[in-house]
């Protein structure tokens, strides 16, 4: 093997972004190889960073964006700009020159448009869809040998290949170390430019690369070096030299003239047919401060600071003190929950809290005999302990197994009868009546049609079932998980009875449903993590264990696990057959207000759901089995910011389900373990899936799955826009625009924390990746030690106070 | 010494999410095997670095170390000072002994 060879090719794929499949969609910052650089570096070939001058300045129009913002924006990104001068006899300070310059300079967004694709890359891309293809109809032969000794097998009778390159094919290398070798020196690349060489490459079919990557890295069938080796004969075997390479922005310095033209127009804007020479000149001292290729990011800038001078504006302390509460609820940080916590704490004695919805429980999970399992954790995280599930009554489950797997069985039949080559014409004359009804009755009437099929396959998850955590983790584990999830969610007094809610979408023929799951989870429904957690609480085993560490849990406190549905807002209760006779009450009582809370939710989502009407909102929840239905929900769409602290912060506060909350009480941890616990795992996830939407929203066609209209899936890898081509990363534009319009606003995270700032600082201090997001502004930071003690923004020098936009003046 | 074998011995911390492209180097270099410690603490080029996270594995540093004979590991030297050059990182390169040489070849 050619270990140099192999370290280029690794050197020259380290910015890329690993991809995860579609069935596990893990959202990530498609651009996290650039966060150890600052944010305005990261443009890349075909990816803008910002939205363009017009939407800027028809925010100004509209209020969205203020002066006081634009102001703040610049202390923050040109603190040299102050000072005043005076311009056709009238004295105007710097930065008004600064922020007139802004609205009338003129500066070109670049498009963030997809390049066309040259031959290469679509051979390429069939050849790999055809190798990885899961569920194929005909199963590509010699996969075995790996990507490139498949490929070199058969496209000897490649028929898109000239006879001349065929020929040659059989002659190349057999391995793949040898081949890319042996084609670097035929395409006549010195030592020196191997790296670059290979780096270019990779820029093509960013899709597929990435999760090539990924997959070396998890499956192993496939990797970048065999990739390049195929990609890089061909272009040797065809004479394919030169390849166009996708060119990113160039930034341009400006031109004296230029400077000289822009401060004219800004100071005859001032002082009219007055403002002279000397005039001018001042003015282009100011301008040369502020580069027009900056300004697209001061206008960014200042459009999250007008949402967070709005933010930090409606939180106050609003209950310092609450008697002990009747009900708990733990839901996760996901912003959809704050619209279910907002509604349902109407109920008196009840108290919430946010809490990462893998409930600190990272398991691998499979229902009870089944064949596969779901990695239920954070990406962050490798599955260490498998957990299944032992029902109540054995027999009555293997009965209820046996069923199950005659209808798969079933199922697969009637797949291949209809997937074969002849077969579907005979199976479309036997069943089409039948289908066709189904259809009929599945388009016109879905929830009706959903409860048919729900009558006729029960599924697993109705009988009554224990999770088994004391086979998965040792009694001194789920004490210490227990009593990390306590002090992160800072309790201090315990209900008789907690909830503790995970989240699940629920949809029909959509291929990012996975998406809409929990993002903590791995891209999961949360509810065994749940209801894992749940029995780890109520273990008589493990409560001493969490009292010799200070936490008493009353005896008469009862964890119970429960499902957030974020398309029908239903909160169910799981695991009913083990509430205590003595908490039925307190269970009925929270499914009252849960169903309350939920029509509330329903209608107010219906406000912003392309299509919805407040006044149905049966019609929003029967989305989940609309199979037509483009838009089963928003998902994460708005979300803006993530707020470290008490609920007291935000408490009876619309935060428009655009904020990921996650509770934390100083004093529950005076050293900050579980504050850095938050600040490196809750955060960063929360920081992954605000980038992923913030690059899909605005690169649709380079970063973001395009329309799903025209998506067609790759088994269960992922989607293709059309029938062949890239694989699509990042998020379909149904989950961030509608018509051509977006209805997510791309902002970069803002973080609030509540704690000392000694304590942030240190734990961003040993930390790099918080280092690399917070000094090369990918995210901002925000914190006050306490309620009554003034806001102040982190930056790469230390705290400052907060700027003029937030302080409301 | 003590008819021990003499070998060398590579130590490598890198970010957890290069540690992949290091361990494919090892094992394409023929190591028979290696030892990864995931959450090692320390400063150094990068500044302070705080050790095992407990809900993140993926932003830890990583330690790999193997032990290959003299002879095969110059090539597996030079791939990680490629690896290395353009990436942060750290390796140590030591002699080190054995009691079961054949247990590295």
């Amino acid at each position: 093997m050619n270990l140099i060879l192999r370290a280029q090719v690794a050197t020259a794929a380290h910015d890329i972004v690993p991809s995860w499949p579609v069935e596990s969609f893990i959202a990530v910052n498609p651009l996290a190889g650039h966060e150890p650089r600052p944010f305005e570096t990261a443009a890349t070939p075909g990816v803008i960073l910002t939205r363009s001058r017009d939407s800027f300045l028809a925010d100004a129009d509209r209020g969205r964006i203020v002066d006081a913002d634009l102001e703040a924006a610049l202390v923050e990104r040109v603190p040299e700009l102050g000072g005043q001068l005076t311009i056709g006899g009238k004295s105007v300070s710097a930065m008004s020159v600064a922020i007139l310059d802004l609205k009338t300079t003129q500066w070109n967004s670049p498009a963030a448009a997809e390049p066309p694709a040259p031959w290469l890359d679509e051979y390429l891309a069939t050849w790999v869809s055809s190798y990885l293809n899961p569920d194929p109809l005909w199963a590509m032969p010699h996969k075995r040998h790996g990507f490139y000794r498949a490929w070199r097998t058969l496209a000897r009778w490649d028929p898109a290949l000239p006879r001349t390159a065929r020929r040659t094919v059989v002659e190349l290398p057999v391995e793949p170390d040898a081949a890319l070798a042996w084609a670097l020196v035929k395409l006549g690349v010195p030592a020196e430019a191997v790296t670059q060489t290979l780096r270019t490459e990779l820029q093509h079919l960013p899709g597929w690369v990435s999760h090539i990557k990924w997959r070396a890295e998890k499956i192993g069938d496939i990797d970048l070096l065999s990739y390049l080796s195929v990609r890089l004969t061909l272009q040797a075997i065809l004479g394919l030299t030169g390849l166009p390479s996708p060119r990113g922005p160039v930034r341009a310095d400006e031109t004296p003239s230029a400077l000289w033209h822009r401060a004219e127009h800004v100071a005859r804007s001032i002082g009219g047919s007055r403002a002279d020479r000397d005039d001018i000149a001042a003015v282009s001292r100011v301008l040369v401060t502020h580069p027009v290729p900056d300004h697209a990011l001061t206008w960014q800038k200042a459009y999250e600071l007008h949402y967070l001078a709005t933010l930090v504006d409606t939180l106050r302390d609003t209950d310092p003190f609450t008697p002990r509460p009747q009900l708990q609820l733990v839901m996760c940080i996901d912003p959809r929950s704050e619209g279910m916590r907002r509604h349902v704490e109407v109920l008196p004695g009840l108290e919430t809290f946010g809490f990462a919805g893998f409930f600190g429980v990272p398991v691998r999970f499979s229902r009870y005999k089944a064949r596969g399992a779901i990695n239920s954790l954070p990406a962050l995280l490798t599955a260490r302990h498998h957990l299944t599930e032992h029902p109540t009554h054995p027999a009555k489950a293997e009965d209820h197994i046996m069923r199950g797997r005659t209808r798969d069985a079933l199922r697969r039949s009637t797949h291949r009868a209809d997937s074969g080559t002849v077969t579907p014409f005979a199976f479309a004359e036997v069943s089409g009546w039948l289908y066709g009804a189904i259809s009929v009755l599945r388009t016109l009437t879905p929830t009706v049609q959903a409860r048919i099929h729900r009558f006729l396959t029960p599924a697993t998850a109705a009988l009554p079932s224990n999770v088994t955590v004391a086979d998965a983790f040792t009694l001194e584990e789920r004490a210490a998980m227990a009593e990390t999830a306590v002090r992160m969610m800072g309790i201090t007094q315990f209900a008789p009875l907690v909830v503790l809610a995970g989240h699940a979408s629920e949809s029909t023929n959509n291929l990012y449903q996975s998406a809409l799951d929990c993002g903590a989870c791995g891209g999961n429904p949360g509810a065994a993590n749940a209801r894992a957690s749940a029995a780890i609480f109520n273990d008589p085993a493990v409560r001493p264990l969490l009292a010799a560490r200070g936490i008493d849990i009353p005896p008469d406190s009862f964890f119970i696990a429960a499902e957030h549905n974020t398309v029908t807002d239903a909160v169910t209760l799981l695991d009913q057959h083990l509430i205590p006779q003595s908490h039925v009450d307190a269970a009925d009582t929270f499914d009252r207000a849960q169903h309350t809370a939920a029509k509330m939710l329903v209608r107010e989502r219906a406000q912003d759901l392309p299509g919805a009407s407040p006044h149905s909102p049966a019609r929003v929840q029967g989305r989940a089995h609309d199979w037509a239905e483009v838009y089963p929900e928003l998902g994460l769409a708005g979300n803006a910011a993530m707020i470290i602290g008490p609920r007291q912060m935000t408490r009876g506060v619309n935060l428009d389900r655009r904020v990921f909350l996650h509770s934390y009480q100083t004093e529950l941890d005076l050293d900050g373990a579980a504050l850095e616990t938050i600040m490196t795992a809750p955060l960063i996830v929360a920081q992954w899936i605000n980038h992923q939407y913030y690059f899909s929203a605005l690169n649709p066609a380079t970063l973001g799955a395009g329309t799903k209209t025209i998506h067609n899936a790759v088994g269960t890898i992922g989607v293709l826009a059309g029938h062949a081509g890239d694989l699509r990363r990042g998020l379909p534009w149904q989950s961030v625009g509608l018509g051509d319009q977006l209805f997510h606003e791309p902002m970069r995270l803002t973080v609030i924390i509540q704690a000392p700032l000694g304590n942030i600082g240190r734990i961003v201090s040993r930390n790099q990746m918080l280092r690399n997001l917070l000094d090369n502004d990918w995210i901002t930071l925000t914190a006050r030690t306490d309620p009554a003690a003034p806001w102040h923004r982190y930056t790469p020098y230390g705290w400052t106070t907060a700027p003029t936009a937030l302080k409301g003046t | 010494m003590n008819n021990l074998t003499q070998m060398t011995r590579l130590e490598v911390v890198v970010p957890a999410r290069d540690a992949p492209a290091i361990r494919e180097l090892i094992t394409s270099a023929g190591a028979t095997g290696y030892t990864s410690v995931s959450g090692v603490s320390g400063i150094g080029h990068h500044g302070q670095h705080s050790g095992a996270l407990l809900f993140n594995e993926y932003d830890t540093l990583t330690m790999l170390i193997t032990v290959l004979p003299p002879d095969n590991a110059g090539e597996l030297i030079d791939a990680v000072q490629q690896l290395l050059s353009t990436s942060s990182g750290v390796m140590f390169v030591s002699d080190t002994y054995v009691s079961r040489p054949d247990y590295f070849q």
